[in-house]
């Protein structure tokens, strides 16, 4: 009687096991085979090109913002739309601080090389900032999770920014800025930088999604320690 | 045998944050706090490895273990409840440090760490109350 308690028990058991085996390997294999049709894969063997910072801003501005960002990164996405357009607006505009962009592409997210790639090509025909903001603002529309083409979705943002549609599709295709774009994560990773978004501001490093206030606190700090506080006063609280 | 199930649910959690950062899964879905955040910090790196491939041998060697237990040839064994208590105890103190690390020094809650160490308290009781049983 016994025995036969035990072994209805571990037939359960095994069910059991089975059933969460069968989900859970459902579950994975679905997640993984749905982004794996957005992810692009980029050569490991790509050369190293040239890190480019984009400029926004007086580059004898007397603080220099420096940021490494991901495209697809969702705080990023949520830093340029929430926190970038105070900054621009109330320190960049004033000529408190400049801004100084780099990208730093992470492997987690494979289809932030094309919208890297849409922003170098954009910026060839001085338009860097315009593509950066549209690639944010955008992002849930072309990230590994929603496409296996995103560089569909940047040559339609090309054309929505005003871009010699040509001209980009050329430039994107050929992929030849996709060394400068490997080029800027290793100069985010010489310069300690491991997560995004990250930022150097008057030589040091704060990471994360840094509210507007923060950062102002933090040009502020700076332009005490450059003795140039009383240019403060032209920026709004 | 409800370890062994719960440390299986375990292994896929792991496995699904270790997928995201191979970088084949795109974005991690978190309805709640910031997964994309703590799992691209500096933390999630221990000892030159993500934190979750750490997660996914640690869950395979609790479920081998607590699977091992339900044998007929270790049912009886209180060296497993021992193993088990052993293997969750640290399961446990190093949950207690990563929830520290989010909410001290990353700032950022990620929802799949959090059902982790749940599952890591649970399993810990279960073998607690395992091994005093076979005490009795």
């Amino acid at each position: 009687m016994a025995n036969a308690s035990t072994r209805a028990s571990k037939k359960q058991f095994t069910l059991l096991l089975v059933a969460i085996g069968v989900l859970g390997a459902g579950a994975l294999g679905w997640v993984a085979t749905r982004s794996k049709g957005g992810g692009e894969v980029v050569d490991p063997n790509l050369p190293l090109g040239t890190a480019q910072g984009f400029l926004m801003g007086s580059p004898d501005a007397p603080v220099k913002i420096v940021e490494f960002a991901d495209f697809e990164c969702p705080a990023c996405a949520q830093f340029a739309m929430l926190t970038e357009p105070d900054i621009r607006e109330r320190l960049v505009k004033p000529g408190l601080a400049s801004i100084e962009f780099f990208v730093f592409p992470l492997p987690m997210h494979p289809n932030t090389w094309s919208a890297s790639n849409a922003a170098y090509c954009a910026n060839e025909q001085g338009k860097f900032w315009e593509m950066h903001d549209r690639v944010f603002y955008t992002q849930d529309l072309w990230n590994t999770q929603s496409t296996s083409n995103p560089g569909k979705k940047m040559k339609t943002y090309a054309a929505d920014i005003g871009l010699d549609a040509g001209k980009f599709a050329e430039c994107f295709d050929s992929q030849r800025h996709y060394p400068n774009i490997k080029a800027s994560g290793a100069e985010a990773e010489k310069r300690g930088i491991n997560e995004t978004p990250s930022f150097i501001i008057g030589g040091k490093k704060y990471s994360g999604s840094l509210p507007y206030d923060e950062i102002k606190k933090l040009v502020d700090a700076e332009l005490v320690r450059l003795g140039k506080a009383d240019t403060t006063k032209k920026s709004a609280k | 045998m409800i370890i062994a199930a719960v440390a299986l649910v375990g292994l896929f959690v792991a496995m699904y944050l270790l997928l995201f950062k191979l970088g084949v899964i795109g974005t991690l879905s978190c309805k709640i706090g910031s997964c994309d955040k703590v799992n691209s910090s500096p933390w999630a790196v221990f000892l030159g490895q993500p934190v979750a491939f750490w997660g996914v041998g640690y869950y395979v060697v609790l479920f081998a273990t607590a699977l091992a237990g339900t044998t007929e040839r270790f049912v009886a064994d209180r060296r497993v409840a021992v193993a088990l208590v052993t293997l969750t105890g640290w399961g446990v103190l190093y949950s207690a440090w990563l929830t520290y690390l989010e909410l001290a020094v990353i700032h950022a809650v990620c929802m799949w760490c959090v059902v982790s160490a749940v599952l890591v308290v649970l399993m810990f009781a279960l073998s607690v109350a395992d091994l005093r049983a076979s005490a009795k």
